[in-house]
C-alpha cells in the first residue's frame, strides 16, 4: 500500500546531491566548541556541520538539540560516530582539548593537548587532505605547530584563531573608550596569543587617522590618558572572564565563525590569526604567530608587511624563541 | 590638554543618543537564557541588551564574553547587572528564571516555589517597562505565564508563553525528515499544554497545500499502519532525551524564542503557536494559559486564529485547562 510520502511526493532526482557543498567540522563539543557551532550555523555559510568527540552522550545530545531547531537553519547537523563521516570537509575547526584552570598559564596545558592532538589530526587529515585546520585550543600558537606537524599539510592551510580574538576585545576597548563603533576602531594586537600579546599602537586608527599621531606617547607610560593600559585589560580579559563564569565561549564562538565565513567565502579578508612566520620579521624558528593575514578559500593567501617599531620585532622575536622552546621537548 | 578623542572628533548632535528603540532584557543567564541572548544577538534584532540574574559573577562574566565579540554583533550596548534599573525601557522581556525541581518534588510544590520568586521579579520588570511584551519561557509554562501575567497587571495580550512554539518545531523537523522536505516546508501545528499532554492537529498537517489526512484518513490515529502517531510521541519525548544525554536542552529554546522575538521586534503578523489567554474559547471557562496560533506583531497577541479542531482535541484542551486551573487556584499570593 503507497505510504503517505510515496501519495504526496513524485519522485524525481532523489539521492544525495552530485556536488558537494560546505562542508565544516567541529572537534569539540565543550562550551567553546558549541558557541563556534550556533554562530557558524547562524551565519549560514556552512551547508553542513558535522560535530565529533569522545564523549558520545554528550555529542548526540547537543546534535539533538540543534537538529530541533532545523526549522530555523539553513544547514544540516550530524554527530560522527567516528572521523570517517567528517570526510571532504573544506574546513575542519579544532577546539578539543584540557580546558585552561583559573589562573593556569596556556603554556602548562601544552603537553596534556598534544596527547588529544596525536588522535585528532591525522584522522582529520586522512579523511579530508585538502581541508584547512583551524585551531582554537590553548595554547594556540603551539598547538597550530603540533597541528600542522601531525597533519603533513602546507603550512598555508593550518592557521590558528591567535589574536584574532585579542584584536577583537582590543578594538572594543578602544571603541567604548572613543564612543565609536569597534568595526569603525583598525587596530591589530599581534604575535603569541595570551600574556605576550604585541598591540601595533602605530596603526591603530580611525578613518585613516592613526591614535599615535594625535598622541605620540600613547604606548608609553608617560602618558596621562593611559592608552596602554587596554592592551593590559586586552590580555586579563580572559582569565577575569574565566574567574567570573567559569570559561570563555561566546567571543571566541564569533570570532572562529567569522574566520570560517572568510575561509569558506574565499572573501580575502585580512585577520590577524596565526600562521608560520619563519622568515618574517627576522624570525628563524618553525614558530606559528599571529600576524594579520589574508583568508581564503585555502587557507592564508598572503601575509601583510606591516612596518613594526625594534620594540614590536624584538618582542616577536622574543615569544617565538619561547614557543620553540617548549616546541623542541614535545614528543610528536 | 586635549585627550585623543577630543582631538579626533568633532561633535556635532552633541549629547546622549536617543532610544534605544528594540532593547530586548532576558530575566535569567543559566543554559537557556544565554542561548536566547546569543541567538537574538546573531539575528541582529535588538539595538540594547540586558541581563539580569542573581548570581553576580556569573552575569558579569557572561556580559563580558558577549561584549568581546561585540566586533562581530549589531547590538551596541550590552549591559547587565542584578538591579532591574538596568531593564528600563525594554520592548521584550525574556524569563527564563526557575527553581530547579528537586527529587520527588509535586508539581504543585514547584510551581509556588517559581511563583515565589516570579513575585520579586515580574512587578520590578514592570515598573521599568511598563510597555513592554513578556515572553516566558521557564517550565511549566503555560503555569507560570497564567502567573505572570496576574503579577504583571498587563493586558493578557502582552504576556505570552514559549508554549509550544518549540514542540511544533520539532514537530515540523521530525516530520520533514520523514518526508525529505525541508522543516520550513512542512506546516503543522502543536497546541494547548506545552508537555506530555500537547495536541497534534493532524487535519491541518499539509505539505504546499496537501492535506496528509486526505492521503491517510487514519493518520495520527492507532489504527494507522505507518505509526505516524509516533512522530509527536518523539516531541514529546525530545526534552528528556536530550536532557538525558548532554544535562539540559538550549539551543532549540534559544532559536525558537529568537523567532518569537524577531516576530514580535519588526511588527511581522507571523503566526506562531503561543501560549495565550484561552478563557471563552473552546467551551474554556477558566483562567488559563494554553497554545493556539496566534498572530505576533509588536503589541503582542493581535489575535488568534480559529482552528478547525476535532471534538478529541478540543477535549483534550478543556483537559488541560482543568489540570491547569487545578494547580492555579491553590497558588498563594498572586
Amino acid at each position: 500500500m503507497a505510504t503517505v510520502k510515496d501519495k504526496l511526493i513524485q519522485e524525481i532526482n532523489p539521492g544525495k546531491p552530485v556536488v558537494a557543498g560546505a562542508k565544516v567540522t567541529i572537534v569539540g563539543v565543550g562550551q567553546v566548541g558549541m558557541a563556534c557551532v550556533i554562530s557558524v550555523l547562524q551565519s549560514n555559510v556552512a551547508d553542513d556541520v558535522t560535530l565529533i568527540d569522545v564523549m558520545k552522550d554528550k555529542l548526540k545530545g547537543e546534535v539533538m538539540d540543534l537538529q530541533h531547531g532545523s526549522l530555523f537553519l539553513k544547514s544540516t547537523i550530524t554527530a560522527a560516530e567516528d572521523y570517517s563521516e567528517t570526510a571532504n570537509s573544506k574546513l575542519c575547526i579544532i577546539t578539543a582539548g584540557v580546558r585552561q584552570k583559573e589562573g593556569e598559564s596556556r603554556l602548562n596545558l601544552v603537553q596534556r593537548n598534544v596527547e588529544v592532538f596525536k588522535h585528532i589530526i591525522p584522522n582529520l587529515a586522512k579523511y579530508s587532505p585538502d581541508a584547512v585546520l583551524l585551531v582554537v585550543s590553548n595554547p594556540v600558537d603551539i598547538l597550530t605547530y603540533v597541528a600542522w606537524k601531525l597533519s603533513g599539510f602546507p603550512s598555508h592551510r593550518v592557521i590558528g584563531s591567535g589574536t584574532s580574538l585579542d584584536s577583537a576585545r582590543f578594538r572594543f576597548l578602544i571603541g567604548e573608550k572613543l564612543k565609536i563603533n569597534s568595526t569603525s576602531v583598525h587596530g591589530y594586537i599581534i604575535g603569541e596569543h595570551g600574556d605576550s600579546s604585541v598591540p601595533v599602537w602605530s596603526g591603530t586608527n580611525v578613518a585613516g587617522v592613526t591614535l599615535q599621531s594625535l598622541n605620540p606617547n600613547l604606548d608609553t607610560e608617560n602618558d596621562p590618558e593611559e592608552w596602554k593600559n587596554i592592551h593590559k585589560q586586552v590580555v586579563e580579559s580572559a582569565y577575569e572572564v574565566i574567574r567570573l563564569k567559569g570559561y570563555t565561549s561566546w567571543a571566541i564562538g564569533l570570532s572562529v565563525s567569522t574566520l570560517a565565513q572568510s575561509i569558506l567565502k574565499n572573501l580575502q579578508i585580512v585577520h590577524p590569526v596565526s600562521c608560520l612566520v619563519k622568515d618574517l620579521h627576522g624570525i628563524k624558528e618553525d614558530v606559528f604567530l599571529s600576524l594579520p593575514c589574508v583568508l581564503g578559500s585555502s587557507g592564508v593567501c598572503g601575509v601583510l608587511k606591516q612596518p613594526l617599531k625594534e620594540s614590536e620585532t624584538t618582542r616577536l622575536k622574543k615569544s617565538s624563541e619561547t614557543l620553540w622552546a617548549v616546541q623542541k621537548e614535545l614528543k610528536l | 590638554m586635549a585627550t585623543v578623542q577630543e582631538k579626533l572628533i568633532t561633535p556635532i548632535a552633541g549629547g546622549a543618543s536617543e532610544g534605544p528603540w528594540n532593547k530586548v532584557t532576558v530575566v535569567g543567564v543559566g543554559q537557556v537564557g544565554m542561548a536566547c541572548a546569543i541567538s537574538i544577538l546573531l539575528r541582529e534584532l535588538p539595538d540594547e541588551l540586558a541581563l539580569v540574574d542573581v548570581v553576580e559573577d556569573r552575569l558579569k562574566g557572561e556580559m563580558m564574553d558577549l561584549q568581546h565579540g561585540s566586533l562581530f554583533l549589531k547590538t551596541p550596548k550590552i549591559v547587565a547587572d542584578k538591579d532591574y534599573t538596568v531593564t528600563a525601557g525594554s520592548r521584550i522581556v525574556i524569563v527564563t528564571a526557575r527553581v530547579r525541581q528537586q527529587e520527588g518534588e509535586s508539581r504543585l510544590n514547584l510551581v509556588q516555589r517559581n511563583v515565589n520568586i516570579f513575585k520579586h521579579i515580574i512587578p520590578q520588570i514592570v515598573t521599568h517597562s511598563p510597555n513592554c511584551i513578556l515572553v516566558v519561557v521557564s517550565n511549566p509554562v503555560d503555569i507560570m505565564t497564567y502567573v505572570t501575567w496576574k503579577l504583571s497587571g498587563l493586558p493578557k495580550h502582552r504576556v505570552i508563553g514559549s508554549g509550544c512554539n518549540l514542540d511544533s518545531a520539532r514537530f515540523r523537523y521530525l516530520m520533514a525528515e520523514k518526508l525529505s522536505v525541508h522543516p520550513t516546508s512542512f506546516h503543522g501545528w502543536i497546541l494547548g499544554e506545552h508537555g506530555d499532554s500537547s495536541v497534534p492537529v493532524w487535519s491541518g498537517a499539509n505539505v504546499a497545500g496537501v492535506n496528509l489526512q486526505t492521503l491517510n484518513p487514519d493518520i495520527g490515529t492507532d489504527q494507522d499502519k505507518e505509526g505516524w502517531k509516533e512522530t509527536h510521541k518523539m516531541v514529546v519525548d525530545s526534552a528528556y532525551e536530550v536532557i538525558k544525554l548532554k544535562g539540559y536542552t538550549n539551543w532549540a529554546i534559544g532559536m525558537s524564542v529568537a523567532d518569537l522575538t524577531e516576530t514580535l521586534t519588526k511588527n511581522l503578523s507571523r503566526i506562531h503557536p503561543v501560549s495565550t489567554m484561552v478563557k471563552g474559547m473552546y467551551g474554556i471557562n477558566e483562567d488559563v494559559y494554553l497554545s493556539l496560533p496566534c498572530v505576533l506583531n509588536n503589541s503582542g497577541v493581535s489575535s488568534v486564529i480559529n482552528m478547525t479542531l476535532n471534538a478529541e482535541e478540543v477535549a483534550k484542551l478543556k483537559k488541560s485547562a482543568d489540570t491547569l486551573w487545578g494547580i492555579q487556584k491553590d497558588l498563594k499570593d498572586l
